[in-house]
């Protein structure tokens, strides 16, 4: 059975991007949101294996979102994709939780790999 | 001063060799070219004056710091040039820019602006925090207005002027600049006691 992914990402194009990507690889987009606070939630309601998180979002912002899943359930596998690639935020997402961290515009294959070594 | 700029012009290089590989990432290998002439800083007065048109519409994305590392950061391009990205980007043929093409266009400036605050953070060993980006379409001269009163307090504008060209597609646009002033004597006094200005000639 395919593993399920909730994409967050506050733009529309780049979900939809994710979403191509992800589908294509073998995977299934369970859901989308377009906040922390939309990821949280869903977190909840689809219980999804992964979830792709990124950083500067309205409502909620990334990391907060992340400290928030992993306080709900310690073992979510949650992949950064921002386009933030500064060293401290970086070791922020990895401190609160988050399996990988990747900087944008990411390769497709970088993608999915991320997501298979974090499903393992 | 002259040392500020060249500070600043290093800034841009670090930030413009990023958000070509980013841009050109995200153009699909489309081979691209990206200078960055001379940083410039202008007073404000300077600054109203610099837009060629101020009728021209042009898309503008926009971030502003807050936090440690406080300033305003735009990248704005003719809306033609904004149209034809977008197309690209979407796989469309449109004349004007629908939900998806504006989405792909903040996608774009969040990666430029980001590539450039990366860069910033790396020179000065500090994390930046940046707002969610915005995208607003208008006449050049309006949005040139709202950056500068947006700006507070600040006296310079620091402008890094980028062009970029594909072979299929002809793409410019500017990235402006707008450090705090009193963070910005704070960020050069520091890098400046590690980083010598012919050293990287």
């Amino acid at each position: 059975m395919a593993k399920t992914v909730l994409i967050t990402d506050d733009t529309a194009f780049m979900r939809m991007t994710l979403r191509n990507v992800i589908q294509k690889n073998g995977f299934h987009v369970i859901g989308e949101a377009a906040d922390g606070e939309e990821a949280v939630s869903k977190y909840k309601e689809l219980q999804p294996d992964l979830v792709t998180m990124d950083i500067t979002m309205p409502k909620m912002d990334g990391i907060t979102a992340i400290k928030e899943i992993i306080k709900y359930d310690a073992n979510a596998k949650i992949i950064v994709c921002s386009a933030m690639g500064q060293k401290p935020m970086v070791i922020e997402a990895l401190n609160a939780g988050a399996r990988d961290f990747l900087v944008k515009p990411f390769d497709a294959q970088r993608v999915i790999e991320a997501l298979h070594k974090a499903s393992s | 001063m002259n040392n500020k700029l060249d500070f600043l012009q290093e800034l841009g290089n670090i930030g413009a060799s990023h958000a070509t590989t980013a841009l050109s990432q995200m153009l699909q290998d489309t081979k691209l070219e990206l200078t960055v002439p001379k940083a410039r800083m202008l007073s404000f007065a300077e600054a109203a004056n610099f837009i060629a048109s101020r009728e021209e519409i042009v898309v503008c994305i926009y971030t502003r710091m807050i936090d440690m590392i406080k300033g305003d950061m735009a990248f704005i391009m003719p809306f033609s040039c904004a149209v034809t990205l977008a197309n690209h980007l979407t796989g469309d043929d449109r004349e004007q820019l629908n939900e998806i093409g504006e989405s792909a266009l903040l996608e774009v400036g969040n990666i430029m602006l980001g590539s450039y605050i990366t860069a910033l953070s790396l020179l000065s060993d500090t994390k930046i925090k940046p707002t969610v980006p915005g995208i607003v379409i208008d006449m050049n001269g309006a949005i040139w207005q709202s950056i500068l009163a947006g700006a507070g307090v600040t006296e310079a504008v620091t402008i890094l002027d980028t062009k970029f060209s594909t072979a299929e597609l002809e793409l410019s646009g500017h990235l402006i600049f707008i450090p705090d002033n009193a963070v910005f004597e704070a960020l050069y006094q520091k890098v400046s006691s590690c980083w010598k200005p012919e050293e990287t000639l």
